[in-house]
């Protein structure tokens, strides 16, 4: 289909998923995610101690709804982007947490992972 | 769980991914919305995902899927190339 609203259009997505090191569009907020699948992304990230992210609610704006879809060629939500970069959803998300992938790309953003600072503890028993 | 209590798309999900990969070597469709249509999980297992990242094997499930995904609420993708 063609570009659509302004807010779904590939320039303006493009802002959104540039504006910070770690985005995510979802259903809801992360105070109230609306989608069991948007929650596991919200519950991992502050599982890795990272709060301060973009988080875009896709039910607000239908047009960014899909527009973002049309943006990473990817049909569901949520979608995690890590400096502008798509990533995936869910459950690539929880393969990476499970995998170690998800610390490692977080230290490349400067982000520390809250996880390593809970081995350290536990290393000191 | 026998195959034969497996739904009418199942089948056709399952159907469409062997022809689209027929280097699959493993191919399991989930109805996880109860029987609805509405949520699918797959499992994939195929050499055609070698060397490649799991955000672009997925998307080649997308793709092939890319038709019936329009009348699914979601879907869950496991893919994983054979040892």
């Amino acid at each position: 289909g063609g570009g659509g609203g302004g807010s779904g259009s590939r320039e303006a997505v493009e802002r959104l998923v540039r504006e910070h090191p770690v985005v995510v569009f979802m259903k809801g907020s992360p105070a109230q995610p609306l989608c069991g699948f948007s929650n596991a992304v919200v519950q991992i990230l502050r599982l890795h101690g990272v709060e301060d992210y973009r988080a875009h609610d896709v039910l607000q704006d239908p047009d960014l709804r899909q527009g973002i879809k049309n943006y990473s060629n990817w049909p569901t939500i949520p979608q995690v982007y890590l400096n502008g970069e798509f990533v995936g959803g869910c459950d690539i998300l929880l393969q990476m947490h499970q995998n170690g992938d998800l610390v490692e790309e977080l230290k490349k953003l400067g982000i520390r992972s809250a996880l390593l600072d809970a081995e350290k503890d536990q290393d000191k028993k | 769980r026998s195959f034969a209590s497996q739904t009418d798309g199942e089948a056709r999900v399952s159907r469409v991914l062997r022809e689209k990969f027929p280097r699959a070597s493993a191919i399991k469709v989930v109805d996880i919305s109860g029987g609805c249509g509405a949520m699918y999980e797959i499992h994939i297992e195929s050499e055609e995902f070698r060397e490649k990242r799991t955000v672009q094997q997925h998307q080649m499930v997308n793709q092939a899927l890319s038709e019936e995904i329009k009348s699914m609420h979601g879907l869950r993708i496991f893919t994983s190339t054979p040892k």
